[in-house]
């Protein structure tokens, strides 16, 4: 039924409703993939915005000056995070706790200075401009398919073996390496996981919006509205950050119409909320409750 | 003789100007059941954590059924065939009883399932199988973590105080579980403060005092051993 009606809305909705919802998927694809990295491992990326903007630059460069077709070009997105993350993993996912968030956090800055820097190809600080093409109801398409995909892989991840691994790098690490689990491995292909969903919303927002610049495409902001919307959803759960992506967004639109200043001050609120009240999250919060499977 | 299962010799570990194991040799049979004792840090847990690749060694050699094994990561060295239990309990709080068995297998999932379940109920935990084991008793959580070493079907089993904090019933049961294991062929060793346990349990004593082996034989021995009285009551 919800998928019915999400596949004809385009046809009947308003120009601000469909780009809504194609905001709805962005959040979907982003918060579901940070909770892939770190509310299963634990290990917190405070970085994660990071893929979204090396998939934007990718997607971007290779329709403007490669005219790549987007959808390929999304796709070359979710590689070129991926291939960041490959980098970048090896070596970060040694450090533990604080320093391995501070390190993701270093590394989303290192990006932002590198395509401001190579002018070339990226245009730097002025930004980049993509040929005109109005294709919004196809992009909304592949971000709702990219957040049925996330929700789906975790779905799959969680419930299987694979995940429950995860989930004791989380619990206790010590304890997996030495129960013959291999768990630099394991981080390292839920690293991998969690940079592919961002990196194609990244190159399909960047194509939706036909222009990006290193602040548009790189903002910490992004990754702490990922972060709040697992934790308000509940972290290492499949639908938490479908709950959190939905509600979190639609809470900010609906103040932010009406309140201009005020949607930050709620956003803080809701932070401050979520850590002292409930820490797991409200899906967290009634899987252990109401001891409801890993399947929610 | 058949091949030591463990063969360690003239392993050291320091930390900054401490040596916590000082050239300790020592070797086990297989299908024994061997106790480490000695007084509070004395280096037994860092003994077990430098057997199971936890802390790196600083000099020595651990061949493990004839095979180097120092130097080997430690899901490298689980995977060869040890498994060990903690001092501080370490199971997966936020798995389940069920979960955290099924976490550490590869392979077919409805066979580890069954073994699962069957060693579950062997610990006389069943029914909790779908509680979190971080909501399980301290003696519970203790049954957990034991058979979920036995789930990889180790031949060297360390653990480290198995006793404490177990009730008298539970613990009469998880004696005779050790004592199984080693009727099965495989080989354990235990580090535990209850003199009861290793002398009742253990067919042969290593003992450590600030890092060094003072004595090795059969527990009734040891008791009578000046160095190891000493080690434990002074001068």
């Amino acid at each position: 039924m919800l998928v019915v009606a999400l596949a004809v809305y385009p046809t009947f909705g308003t120009g601000y409703g469909v780009r809504a919802m194609l905001q709805i998927f962005m959040w979907i694809a982003l918060a579901g993939s940070w909770n892939l990295i770190s509310g299963l491992t634990g290990y917190v990326s405070f970085g994660h915005v990071a893929f979204f903007g090396a998939g934007a630059y990718t997607g971007a460069i290779l329709i403007s000056k490669a005219s790549w077709p987007w959808l390929a070009a999304a796709l070359a997105g979710g590689v070129g995070a991926c291939a960041v993350a490959l980098v970048i993993g090896y070596p970060c996912l040694r450090l533990k706790g604080p320093y391995f968030a501070i390190a993701m956090l270093g590394l989303n800055e290192v990006l932002r200075a590198l395509v401001s820097y190579f002018e070339g190809l990226t245009g730097g600080g002025s930004g980049l401009s993509l040929p005109t093409l109005h294709a919004t109801v196809p992009i909304y398409y592949a971000m709702a398919g990219t957040a049925a995909t996330v929700t789906l892989l975790t779905y799959l991840i969680i419930t299987s073996r694979f995940g429950l691994r995860l989930m004791t790098i989380r619990e206790d690490e010590l304890a997996a390496e030495a129960m013959g689990i291999d768990t630099a491995r394991h981080k390292l292909y839920a690293f991998l996981l969690s940079a592919v969903g961002p990196g194609i919303a990244g190159a399909l927002a960047a194509r939706d919006q036909g222009y990006i610049e290193p602040i548009s495409v790189f903002p910490l902001a992004t990754t702490i509205t990922m972060i709040v919307m697992v934790l308000f959803g509940g972290k290492g759960t499949v639908w938490g950050p479908v709950l959190g992506a939905v509600v979190l967004f639609v809470s900010q639109e609906f103040v932010w119409a009406r309140f201009p200043y005020l949607h930050q001050l709620l956003f803080g609120a809701i932070i401050v909320a979520v850590v002292l009240l409930m820490p797991r999250g409200v899906l967290g919060l009634l899987q252990v409750k109401y001891r409801l499977p890993r399947t929610i | 003789m058949a091949t030591p299962v463990l063969e360690i010799d003239g392993l050291s570990k320091r930390f900054g100007g401490v040596a916590a194991v000082d050239g300790v040799s020592l070797s086990l049979e297989p299908g024994r059941i061997y106790g480490l004792i000695g007084p509070n840090g004395s280096g037994k847990t860092t003994l077990f954590n430098c057997i199971t690749g936890i802390e790196r060694r600083d000099a020595g050699r651990v061949m493990f059924n004839g095979e180097r094994i120092d130097g080997l990561k430690p899901y490298e060295i689980a995977r060869k065939g040890i498994g060990r239990t903690f001092q501080v309990i370490r199971v997966f709080p936020e798995l389940s009883a069920l979960e955290n068995l099924l976490v550490v297998t590869r392979g077919g999932l409805a066979d580890a399932e069954a073994r699962a379940l069957e060693l579950l109920r062997f610990v006389r935990l069943e029914g909790l199988r779908n509680e979190y084991a971080g909501n399980l008793s301290y003696g519970q959580q203790k049954l957990v973590e034991f058979v979920r070493v036995l789930m990889r079907d180790p031949s060297l089993i360390l653990l480290d105080e198995p006793a404490a904090g177990v009730n008298r019933t539970l613990l009469n049961d998880l004696l005779d579980a050790v004592r199984r294991l080693r009727d099965e062929g495989r080989t354990v060793l235990l580090v535990e403060h209850d003199m009861k346990v290793v002398m009742g349990l253990c067919e042969t004593v290593f003992v450590l005092d600030h890092g060094e082996k003072i004595a090795e034989g059969e527990p009734g021995v040891i008791q009578t051993d000046e160095r190891v009285i000493e080690a434990y009551f002074g001068r």
